[in-house]
């Protein structure tokens, strides 16, 4: 019996480095930390996110970078360029010459000074001369007539003289003092796109705000209550849906005056339709769910049920196409603008500053280019944001 | 299915009536009639065009007037154009924009969703790469940038297409262009990822095993399976272009349904704005109907009328 005996050296001890392999290497993620998590690792919606605050920031802070403000007119230094090409007259004296062979004085670094008056002027035989600093420096644009004809389009079209002779162009400079250029009245480009930024990520805001507190509340209801509540619900979502948005808010437009208040009273009262749409959807399938009955059994409140239990759970796809709807929410307030129903001026959107841009096309396309540009930048950010929300939110992708 | 699509005409019409009744009211809650403008008309003339339009009537008898007019096809006379009917105008003006708008479909049809089949098939090539650089670019650039560009390059550059109006073939190169940009866009998306999904389903793996040719596998089975969301989008969206958009039309000087709806805007045409939105929202309907009634031929999974 003695063999039996269990002696204390036949004991090993643990090594306590074991005890480890019961721990849960992963820490646990709710369902929102592991949608960032995944979100983070989609360099496209990143870009989109990082564009977005970047654009979010220059509405705010952007006219505190800037002397102007976006109705500043100087009809004397209209139509000019964001980059300009200057001649040197003298060792200190630079001038720009713009599209109607007016010269404007300029630093050598691109700082414009003012606008020069001529001192002598023929429009017959297309000359101008100034007078530079005791040099007497003259435009001969006679030659654009034949340049035209030519249809070459780079045909010398002018000459500048400094004291009888031709000088070159000096130097191509970036203007420091309108970034982007002005337009027709001299007004600062930058300052008005920004301001453009601000209504255009306002008019976002709202929709997001309609989308989320009407369109989800909306569909939450009808979904959740169901038979004939429902029903006379949805219709009224149809009878909205029928008549396209654009057309109703041009109807809102005429009943009340065109301007930004108007933009968003209008987008306000139909934008959220689609959301409701989805949400009553999703809604539906998600209330036939165990977890509802459960919560039913507790004798929670149909209120609490719905904002606490179904909603919360339908968060996925709403978010999703939250962000698809605000591009399109931009647009809608971009086409308005173009067709001139949009903001009043001298207040300006990306939509009136292009169209604003469209009769000077041919000879000043900078000025479609910046807003066209801004537009399309914030809309594809939001849309790659939303592509990468719909993966990083879709449950079944889950790993 | 007869008795769904009866079903759904019914409740069509009562779709119909509520825009109508809406756009109706809607209209005369406007502060000032039709008729008030910056020079002062005489006491007279304004009673005398009030008796002519039936101002003066009250408010309901209008409503049933108006009612039983476009129950008959009958949209009412335009206020700001002497002698001109609203149906005029849309006689005039939905040919031209139902012209630009079919080749815009046509397009959309021909190019988008072979666009999309191709790069879902190439999945991850350099041709599925290009097609989604081009297809998120269209869906972030509005069309009204696109016409301006067209216009700019085409038009006054190189001189190639005429910038404005309707005659030759050329004219309808930009307009349907500019048109068509980002439903293209869009559809060529669509039918990627739905075919990208059709495409990892059972049923083809068992198309594929049965030895049917690729070619089989992919016009029968998959693509009819991966047309459904397309043809969902397609519904609204051919009563959108047909219909015509008030910016190109604007931007290409077309004489179209934007055009006037855009003008009729301006001068507070209201009877013009209240017919071509019920134009509008009838077209929308029908739309959407077949596009319902084609589900069911499309996917047999869909039962109409249960």
């Amino acid at each position: 019996m003695a063999d039996n005996k269990i002696s204390t050296d036949m004991w090993e001890k643990v090594d306590m480095s074991t005890l480890d392999k019961e721990v849960i290497a992963r820490k646990s993620l709710t369902y929102w930390q592991d949608a960032w998590r995944r979100l983070k690792k989609n360099h496209l919606s990143m870009i989109g996110l990082f564009f977005i605050v970047l654009m979010t920031l220059l509405a705010i802070l952007g006219p505190f970078f800037s002397r102007y403000s976006y109705s500043d007119q100087n009809l004397e230094l209209g139509n000019i360029g964001p980059t300009m090409e200057i001649y040197q007259i003298d060792d200190n004296d630079f001038v720009y010459m713009n599209k109607e062979y007016k010269l404007v004085e300029v630093t050598e670094d691109g700082h414009i000074s003012k606008r020069l008056v001529p001192t002598d002027e023929d429009m017959m035989q297309k000359y101008r001369s100034y007078e530079i600093d005791g040099k007497e420096v003259v435009i001969d644009y006679s030659f654009a007539v034949a340049a035209k004809k030519s249809g070459d389009p780079d045909a010398k079209k002018f000459e500048i003289r400094v004291n009888g002779d031709v000088i070159d162009i000096h130097d191509k400079v970036f203007n420091k003092t309108y970034w982007f250029g002005s337009d027709s009245l001299g007004r600062d480009l930058y300052i008005r796109v920004v301001y453009g930024a601000r209504i255009s990520l306002l008019i976002a805001l709202v929709a997001t705000i309609v989308n989320f507190f009407i369109g989800v509340l909306y569909g939450g209801v009808a979904g959740y209550t169901g038979g004939k509540t429902d029903n006379v619900m949805m219709r009224i979502v149809d009878v909205i849906a029928t008549v396209p948005l654009l057309l109703y808010v041009i109807m809102l437009m005429v009943i009340f005056e065109p301007g930004l208040k108007t933009i968003m009273i209008a987008l306000g009262t139909v934008y959220w339709v689609n959301m409701a749409r989805l949400v009553r959807g999703q809604i539906l399938s998600i209330k036939e769910q165990e977890f509802v009955l459960a919560a039913k059994t507790l004798g929670a409140s149909s209120w609490r049920i719905l904002v606490r239990h179904l909603i919360p759970n339908a968060m996925g796809p709403i978010i999703v196409s939250l962000a698809m709807l605000i591009p399109s929410a931009i647009f809608t307030e971009a086409f308005l603008s173009f067709i001139g129903l949009g903001v009043n001026a001298p207040m300006a959107s990306w939509g009136t500053l292009a169209n604003d841009a469209v009769a000077g096309l041919r000879t000043y396309p900078y000025q479609l280019f910046f807003p066209a540009l801004f537009i399309s930048i914030t809309v594809l950010a939001f849309n790659f944001l939303g592509d990468g929300l719909r993966d990083a939110l879709d449950p079944r992708l889950r790993k | 299915m007869g008795s769904y699509i009866f079903k759904r005409v019914i409740s069509m019409i009562i779709t119909l009536w509520f825009v109508i009744t809406i756009t109706f009211f809607l209209m005369h809650a406007i502060p000032g009639g039709p008729f008030t403008s910056e020079k002062e008309l005489p006491e007279e003339v304004l009673e005398a065009l009030n008796e002519k339009y039936h101002l003066n009537d009250p408010l309901y008898k209008q409503y049933f007037d108006y009612l039983a007019g476009v129950a008959t096809f009958d949209l009412g006379p335009s206020f700001k154009r002497i002698g001109v009917t609203v149906n005029d105008l849309i006689i005039a003006g939905f040919p031209v924009s139902a012209k630009v708008g079919g080749l815009a479909i046509l397009s959309i049809i021909v190019v988008g969703i072979p666009i999309g089949i191709t790069s879902a098939l190439k999945q991850n090539s350099l041709t599925d790469y290009i097609v989604t650089i081009f297809a998120t670019l269209g869906i972030a650039v509005p069309s009204f940038v696109i016409a301006t560009l067209i216009i700019y390059f085409f038009s006054s550059k190189f001189s190639i297409l005429p910038s404005h109006g309707m005659g030759t073939w050329k004219h309808y190169i930009g307009p349907v262009i500019s048109l068509s940009g980002f439903s293209l866009a869009f559809v060529s998306r669509l039918t990627r990822s739905s075919m990208l999904e059709v495409l990892q389903q059972d049923y083809i793996r068992t198309a594929r095993a049965k030895g049917l040719p690729e070619f089989v596998v992919i016009g029968k089975h998959a693509l009819k399976n991966a047309l459904i969301p397309v043809i969902t989008y397609m519904g609204p969206m051919i009563a959108a272009i047909l219909t015509g958009s008030f910016v190109i039309e604007r931007i290409f000087a077309i004489p179209g349904m934007g055009k006037h709806f855009v003008e009729s805007v301006g001068n507070r045409d209201y009877t013009v704005l209240m017919g071509i939105t019920i134009f509008y929202a009838f077209f929308a309907i029908v739309m959407i109907l077949i596009v319902d009634i084609a589900y069911g031929f499309i996917d047999p999974r869909i039962k109409l009328g249960e």
